[in-house]
């Protein structure tokens, strides 16, 4: 059953030199004895009163290095000593001359006077050295944390600090940056087990902010001492001490330096986990624009094709319509001309959202350009049964090492807009061609070509030229055909005149075992 | 004769409406399974004589599945699957599947493909001419004609056609070709096939880059076309 309380110890306080003070007394007791001695065996070379200054001497070096109960104690020996071998009768506790009486008064009030002084003086010496290594001790973790980038570091240091002046073993429990109601535990001590029990127990220290201790599994009999790490806002995290079964409890510096340490980490974990959810904003809004944005082109474009097919559809289906074969077939060519187009789009989203996730893996085969561009006719099919494509591509061409599907996909994007801002009966043309060690594919249309101010951004996702002519497109295609080219190591470029026509052209490397494909030229 | 039986192997509730509306307009005998285990359990029972199997079924691969299946029967498969999964189409290819058709499809191909599927599977002796169009291939006397003119074929070019006709209609995978015509030890040479189909398509294509004979079917291999 842990329990819990604002204060991190239990029990009576102890005194950090307990275990050397009876050194005290017992030096007090050989001063008083030496004293003692000194006088008795004089021979009455001095006077009692001058003893009694030698007494003075050990209360007051008693006082100083002792303090109180040292310089109480020989204050009354030596009184005691005093009275019993100095004043007369000898050998016994009893005064006679009345004077001596006041002599052992002033010379206890002295003792105790003396040691209260030095005893404050000593007090004040030692807080004052404590803050000081108090002082270090943060300044140290303040500095660490300075230097800190990441909450990673930041908790090492954390860590090291508190384990290098406290001793014990340390486990900081952090929310979860992607789910800030689980805790995930830092340590630097793989072996400590961090077992469901500590986990729920931080978790409500974490929760309540309260300083809990429980049992710990770790090591055996030891227990975990839960401080929560508190700002003025909110809890940040926790600080689990392991405490060895005999460790005993802090010391009141122990406890005031734990607890700055807690405040100072508190602090610095805060304002760490402020800029990661300030970055992460950030990230959020830009992709929630490019989501918008994306939505707002594709579900225009997505949605026209549909409009197409189902009104197809359903006119079919329409008994009263009384379509004539001719009506149909054509009704029929229109709605496979559209799915065309959808299937089209979809392909393009796919790779789009492979390439920006990073997810696209390319399957990189040495390929002909020849094959490449066949390929992508191929699969524009219908759209370019109609209009005079010619290819001057030379059989000697090296071969280009690229991922087959989506270089085909690449350029069919280009032809289709080459089609699509172009006259119909006008031509386009294919080329390859090999500069020094490059292989360079140009498309060149003849259509209304790409104003000067629209040709750097043609690249650019989304963006799409202004023209009179309505013609459909998300603004994807030739992004994605950039994106597509550029993973294969390659650039794409665009050169136009307006009204003249437009050239796009791809560069990319000679693949390297092209080189030796003369070996099976045989 | 009874109706010639095909097996449709889709979880799709609609592709297999499709299905069943583009066969049973053949007069094929449809019979259907939702998963790769009832489809395993009803060839036992039923004997088809060609299955369509998609390769994302919701319990086995469909790549499993064909594995199982040749281990026992030839029965022609024919494989659906989208596209991007090109390593999938090859490993089913590998695992004995016989042709496959990248969703979405037309109705069109898919009958001319399970026609093809049948007609090998039929075993009928070719003839040891082969024409389509203007190229004719003499696989008795090893004569390659085009329009009537002999087209010089290196060995391994002939060869590759060879392979081509005789698997007429059927997609060949790199791999595959390679180890036929070259051997085992050059199953990943896949720049000396492309040099040597490249040559090949040189001699008997009239444009190589629009090729009515040799097909390339992208990530996965060629093809031969027939129709």
């Amino acid at each position: 059953m842990p329990n819990s309380g604002r204060s991190l110890k239990k029990g009576e306080k102890r005194p950090p030199a307990k275990n050397f003070a009876w050194r005290y007394y017992l030096l007090g007791c050989l001063l008083v004895a030496l004293a003692t001695l000194l006088g008795y065996f004089s021979g009455g070379l001095l006077a009692p009163t001058n003893i009694l200054m030698i007494y003075l001497l050990c209360v007051t070096v008693s006082a100083i290095v002792g303090g109180f109960g040292p310089a109480i104690l020989v204050s009354i020996l030596s009184v005691l000593a005093f009275d019993f071998f100095f004043v007369r009768p000898f050998h016994t506790l009893n005064v006679q001359d009345i004077q001596y009486i006041f002599t052992l008064i002033v010379l206890l009030l002295v003792g105790i006077a003396l040691s209260y002084f030095t005893s404050t003086l000593r007090r004040q010496r030692e807080t004052s050295k404590r803050h000081e290594q108090e002082m270090a001790a943060l300044y140290a973790l303040g500095q660490d944390l300075a230097i800190a980038s990441d909450l990673q570091s930041y908790t090492r240091s954390i860590i090291n600090r508190i384990k290098g002046t406290i001793g014990q073993d340390v486990v900081i429990f952090l929310p979860d940056a992607r789910n800030d109601t689980v805790l995930k535990a830092y340590s630097d001590s793989p072996e400590i087990d961090v077992d469901v029990n500590l986990f729920n127990t931080a978790m409500s220290s974490f929760q309540h902010k309260e300083i809990i201790e429980c049992d710990s599994h770790a090591i055996k009999g030891a227990k975990a001492l839960c401080l929560p790490l508190v700002t003025t806002r909110r809890a940040v995290g926790v600080i689990v001490l392991i405490k060895p079964e005999d460790a005993g409890d802090y010391t009141d510096e122990q406890e005031r330096l734990l607890s700055a340490y807690s405040d100072l980490a508190a602090v610095a974990i805060e304002s760490i986990q402020l800029a990661d959810e300030l970055h992460n904003a950030e990230i959020l809004k830009a992709t929630e624009k490019l989501q918008t944005a994306l939505l707002n082109a594709i579900s225009h474009d997505l949605r026209t094709p549909l409009v197409s097919i189902i009104g197809v559809l359903s006119s079919l289906q329409e008994e009263a319509m009384d379509l004539d074969d001719s009506a149909k077939r054509s009704l029929i060519q229109v709605a496979r001309e559209e799915a065309d187009r959808l299937n089209h789009l979809i392909t393009n989203l796919l790779d789009e959202s492979r390439l920006e996730s990073g997810a696209l893996r390319l399957s990189l085969q040495p390929a002909e350009v020849n094959d490449l561009v066949g390929a992508a006719l191929e699969q524009l099919g219908s759209r370019v049964d109609n209009r005079t494509i010619k290819t001057d591509i030379p059989g000697h061409l090296p071969f280009i090492r690229v991922d087959f599907g989506l270089f085909v996909q690449a350029l069919v994007n280009i032809v289709d807009n080459a089609l699509k801002y172009s006259p119909p009966d006008s031509l386009i043309e294919i080329k390859g061609r090999c500069v020094q060690q490059e292989v360079q594919i140009e498309i060149v249309d003849r259509g209304t070509g790409i104003p000067e101010q629209d040709l750097p951004h043609i690249f650019d996702k989304f963006y799409r030229i202004k023209r009179p002519d309505n013609v459909s497109g998300t603004g994807l295609g030739l992004s994605i055909t950039k994106g597509l080219i550029e993973a294969h190591g390659g650039r794409i470029g665009a050169k136009s005149q307006a009204g003249r026509g437009t050239v796009v052209s791809i560069i990319l490397p000679v693949s390297a075992d092209s080189m030796a494909s003369e070996r099976f030229n045989e | 004769m009874s109706n010639v039986k095909v097996l449709v192997v889709d979880d799709e509730d609609s592709i297999r409406r499709f299905l069943r509306v583009a066969l049973t307009s053949q007069s094929y005998a449809l019979f259907e399974s939702t998963s790769g285990q009832e489809a395993l359990s009803c060839v036992a029972e039923h004997k088809p004589d060609l299955i369509i199997l998609d390769l994302g079924l919701p319990d086995i691969d469909g790549v499993e599945v064909t594995r199982l299946l040749r281990e026992w029967t030839k029965i022609p498969i024919i494989i659906l699957s989208v596209r991007g999964s090109e390593s999938d189409k090859i490993a089913a290819l590998d695992a004995g599947a016989d042709d496959y058709l990248t969703k979405p499809f037309s109705a069109g191909e898919l009958l001319a493909r399970l026609r093809a599927a049948l007609r090998r599977a039929a075993q009928i002796p070719g003839e040891p001419v082969f024409a389509i169009g203007s190229l004719k291939v003499d696989l008795l006397r090893r004569l390659v004609t085009i329009e009537d003119h002999e087209v010089q074929l290196t060995p391994n070019e002939y060869e590759l056609l060879r392979l081509f006709v005789i698997n007429a209609g059927k997609v060949l995978t790199h791999r595959h070709l390679l180890r036929e015509v070259w051997g085992t030890e050059y199953g990943d040479e896949f720049h000396m096939l492309h040099v040597n189909i490249s040559n090949l398509r040189r001699k008997i294509e009239r444009d190589s880059s629009r090729p009515q004979f040799i097909i390339t079917e992208p990530g996965v291999g060629y093809r031969l076309r027939i129709s």
